[in-house]
């Protein structure tokens, strides 16, 4: 089955973290080429098993537009990690430079990983009346590149931010030391939450940690939470330093989050906003409803319509509009995922 | 009078500010949001339960108080978004409308010299020595950069040559033609609230009607009755998962079926709307209601395999036929399910496995059978083998009705947009000032920005040079 396919690849992400780390720690190019060959490997694999899938779905659903292999939240995570790792690679080949490496295969192998622990149905399924339109390549494929595009954009980003900041008292090392303590508090508090599920269909985001019954429990979460965010506050500078003594350049940083957003921008507002609006305007006869999934992509669109006039007319530099592309990932990611998780709408495709 | 001016002119630069723009980004996002997060468009109690799910019954009510006041259930159609909405749409065109003249001048307004001084304050600098001589190195660079499509002005300095080069300059333009398509989908929305119309009808399977509610619960009539033959939900095979939901409508006229294409009877899915006279349907939901014609269909198989048809209303006997036996409905369940202890009971209200209980009387003898319809093996009767097909009339579909003139307007605007935007960032203006001086030449960029993919195209600049030198 494809999903054993895509277990493998996700395995392989895993293996070239460790190499790329080795790699920025000695600079020895034959570790970079090992790591690279690592990653295009798993990517490889990936794309096999994503053709594979389709084939699967074909055999559903015998037509080419609408076997695409994005119906749910397991393959929308699939096609994601899929896009960011072949966004990195691009990037890595046409500059010439694995700094960011790391993160990407963390990422990648930590969000395949997740779909193996959340236990979401990995089952190829028919197509729901709803979804059965050309519509769907186009406006899914489009969506979830402009996501990954934004991804690497948030990753250089905030490495930017961390990098640049040094007086642990400003805005911008708070900020961004708290952005990756609290993901990393949420990720644990993800892994807990399902583990501790009685049925793993309806894991309830929290139950078992903030918003647990118990308020002993509850009460040492918000503890557990301020003390990570105090720890990455306190020895965030660490990264900066390791992210320094790696002679990262902090403009190539810089424009690749530009370049990300350049990418994505576009590609999210014909994919996901106008090809959205022409499918919601032949299935449910309108082209704009304020549906959750609508508005949040709205305001989406909105924090990085910020981002390039902020840049192009303003004449921002540097931080400032790195912690924008940040704040717009993490509302990027909120349209993708917290919208199915909080909010009722039409677009529950992707839930669990 | 001088101040009057002033005033005109500050509100003028409000309006054509960034920073409006951004304040409303941001302010419409934040409204927009609310939207999504408390409950819109639904009565006062369900709010207030929704509220006190978080906090005690009193405090629920203030605030549902307040978002009363501000309209926050109903915060897309409120007042003020749909002002800001306005000022969103203003903002842009006083914007374009103040820099528009400035950038169509830069074009044609023929470049400066730049002073060496002002050349080296600028924040990208990149120097090359070459052995060739100077008037020779000048003319290859300028051939190799009018090779790369550069357009290029030259000034003769003291102590060489100034080259000012410059590529897809008129593509700033396509801002301009961004901002211009979100005003003309905003005009295209306003059209389609102002001189559209939207609505829904349930009609129940084998009833017509000509009257549709629109949203805030108004009869629409329509010139023309729909009639609604049949609605069906397919399931996908040994599955309770829906493959399509379906109705077959006949449009009535003068009455008259309408035939359109040698046919009368349409079919509309999900994703297949159908339109007739500018109005479009859509499948949009459905539901159980049985009415008094609802009538349950069988075939009989006699035992020559013979099929007949018979169609009986609940409860109604009817006769099987070639026999004496006389059958009737005594029971009905759209989805028949079996607990453990072997006990029939509805698995849900939608037709996965809808089944019959059917009453034999024969010579004064009653029995009784489930047939359903979709397991082959409870057909089969001690008089012969009875196949439950459907049950009709008891279900009505839920279509939604619209008529959008702003729609093609919307999507002109959406196909602008994406040209607008492409061009913007894909297709950036590039700009070099280059000084050729003896032997050497400098490369100057009034920006740090987008530096590496610079140096990639002045090494391949180079190359170019080094080769033919």
């Amino acid at each position: 089955m494809s999903y054993h396919i895509i277990s493998i690849a996700g395995l392989l992400y895993v293996l070239a973290m460790p190499v790329y780390i080795v790699y920025v720690l000695t600079k020895n190019n034959k570790l970079g080429y090992l790591a690279t060959a690592t990653l295009s490997a798993g990517c490889l694999i990936h794309i096999y098993g994503f053709i594979q899938r389709f084939k699967e779905m074909y055999a559903i659903n015998h037509s080419f537009m609408r076997s695409i292999p994005i119906t749910n939240l397991y393959e929308s995570l699939v096609f994601f990690v899929l896009c960011l790792v072949i966004g990195y690679l691009f990037i890595e080949w046409k500059y010439k430079n694995r700094s960011f490496g790391v993160i990407v295969s963390i990422l990648a192998g930590i969000i395949i990983g997740l779909t193996d622990l959340l236990g979401i149905s990995k089952e190829v399924q028919p197509l729901v009346p709803a979804l059965k339109s050309n519509w769907l390549l186009a406006h899914v494929t489009l969506s979830f590149i402009s996501y990954a595009a934004f991804a690497l954009s948030f990753i250089t980003a905030l490495l930017h931010v961390i990098m640049v900041s040094e007086n642990k008292k400003s805005f911008k090392y708070i900020f961004s030391t708290s952005v990756l303590s609290i993901m990393v508090f949420i990720f644990i508090s993800m892994i807990i939450d399902i583990a501790t599920a009685s049925n793993p269909r309806s894991v309830r985001i929290f139950h078992s940690t903030l918003g647990n019954q118990s308020m002993f429990i509850s009460v040492l979460s918000w503890i557990f939470l301020v003390a990570l965010v105090f720890i990455f506050w306190k020895f965030g500078d660490f990264i900066t330093k390791t992210l320094k003594g790696l002679k990262i350049n902090s403009d190539f940083l810089e424009d690749i989050t530009y370049k990300g957003i350049a990418f994505g921008f576009p590609i999210f507002t014909i994919g996901g906003l106008v090809f959205g609006a022409i499918w919601a305007d032949q299935a449910w006869g309108r082209y704009w409803g304020w549906d959750p999934k609508e508005t949040w992509s709205l305001i989406t669109w909105f924090v990085y319509a910020f981002y390039l006039h902020a840049k192009f007319i303003k004449g921002w530099r540097g931080v400032k509009t790195s912690m924008i592309a940040v704040s717009g990932f993490l509302i990027t990611i909120f349209t993708y995922l917290g919208v199915n998780l909080f909010l009722s709408g039409l677009h529950s495709y992707g839930s669990m | 009078m001088a101040d009057f001016k002033k005033l005109n002119e500050k509100i003028w630069n409000f309006f054509a500010s960034v920073d409006l723009a951004v304040a409303l980004f941001i302010i419409i996002s934040i409204g927009a949001a609310i939207g999504t997060v408390i409950p819109q468009q639904s009565d006062p109690e369900a709010t207030i339960r929704f509220f006190s799910r978080f906090m005690s019954l009193n405090s629920s009510m203030k605030l549902y108080e307040i978002v009363n006041l501000f309209d926050l259930n109903n915060v897309y159609h409120s007042w003020w978004f749909t002002f800001l909405l306005f000022m969103f749409a203003l903002n842009l065109t006083v914007c374009s409308i103040d820099r528009l003249p400035i950038l169509l001048k830069s074009f044609k307004t023929s470049p400066q010299a730049l002073l060496p001084e002002v050349l080296e304050k600028m924040p990208f600098k990149r120097e090359l020595n070459l052995s060739a001589n100077s008037k020779d190195l000048a003319q290859k660079l300028m051939a190799v950069l009018k090779d790369k499509g550069f357009s290029i002005f030259t000034f003769a300095h003291s102590d060489g040559v100034q080259i000012q080069c410059k590529k897809w300059i008129k593509t700033r333009l396509a801002v301009y033609l961004t901002h211009l398509s979100i005003l003309i989908i905003l005009v295209g929305a306003l059209i389609g609230t102002f001189f559209g119309l939207r609505g829904s009808m349930n009609i129940v399977e084998g009833t017509s009607s000509n009257l549709a509610i629109s949203d805030d619960g108004k009869a629409i009539p329509l010139p023309f009755e729909v009639r609604c033959d049949k609605f069906e939900v397919e399931f996908y095979e040994n599955s309770a998962m829906p493959k399509a939901y379906r109705s077959y409508i006949k449009i009535i006229e003068n009455g008259q079926p309408v035939t359109i294409g040698g046919k009368d009877r349409f079919i509309i899915e999900v994703n297949e709307p159908f339109a007739y006279k500018g109005i479009t349907f859509y499948q949009a939901t459905y539901g159980f209601q049985p009415a008094e014609h609802a009538e349950f269909r069988f075939t009989y198989f006699d035992t020559n395999n013979k099929e007949y048809r018979i169609s009986a209303n609940f409860e109604k006997s009817f006769q099987i036929p070639g026999t004496s036996v006389r059958a009737s409905v005594i029971d009905f369940s759209p989805a028949l399910g079996m607990d453990e202890q072997g006990r029939f009971f509805n698995m849900s209200s939608e037709m996965i496995n809808p089944a019959v209980l059917v009453q034999f009387e024969y010579n004064g003898k009653k029995s009784e059978q489930w047939i359903l319809a979709k397991i082959p093996e409870t057909w089969q009767t001690p008089f012969g083998k009875l196949k439950f097909d459907e049950l009709w009339g008891a279900q009505f579909t839920g279509l939604q009705l619209r008529r959008d003139p702003g729609v093609p307007l919307i999507y002109a605007g959406s196909i602008l947009m994406c040209i607008g935007l492409f061009i913007t960032l894909f297709l950036r203006p590039v700009s070099y000032f280059v000084m050729v001086r003896d032997n050497k030449i400098t490369f100057y960029h009034p920006s740090g920005k987008g530096i590496i993919m610079r140096e990639k195209e002045i090494d391949k600049i180079i190359q170019k040079i080094q080769k033919e030198a």
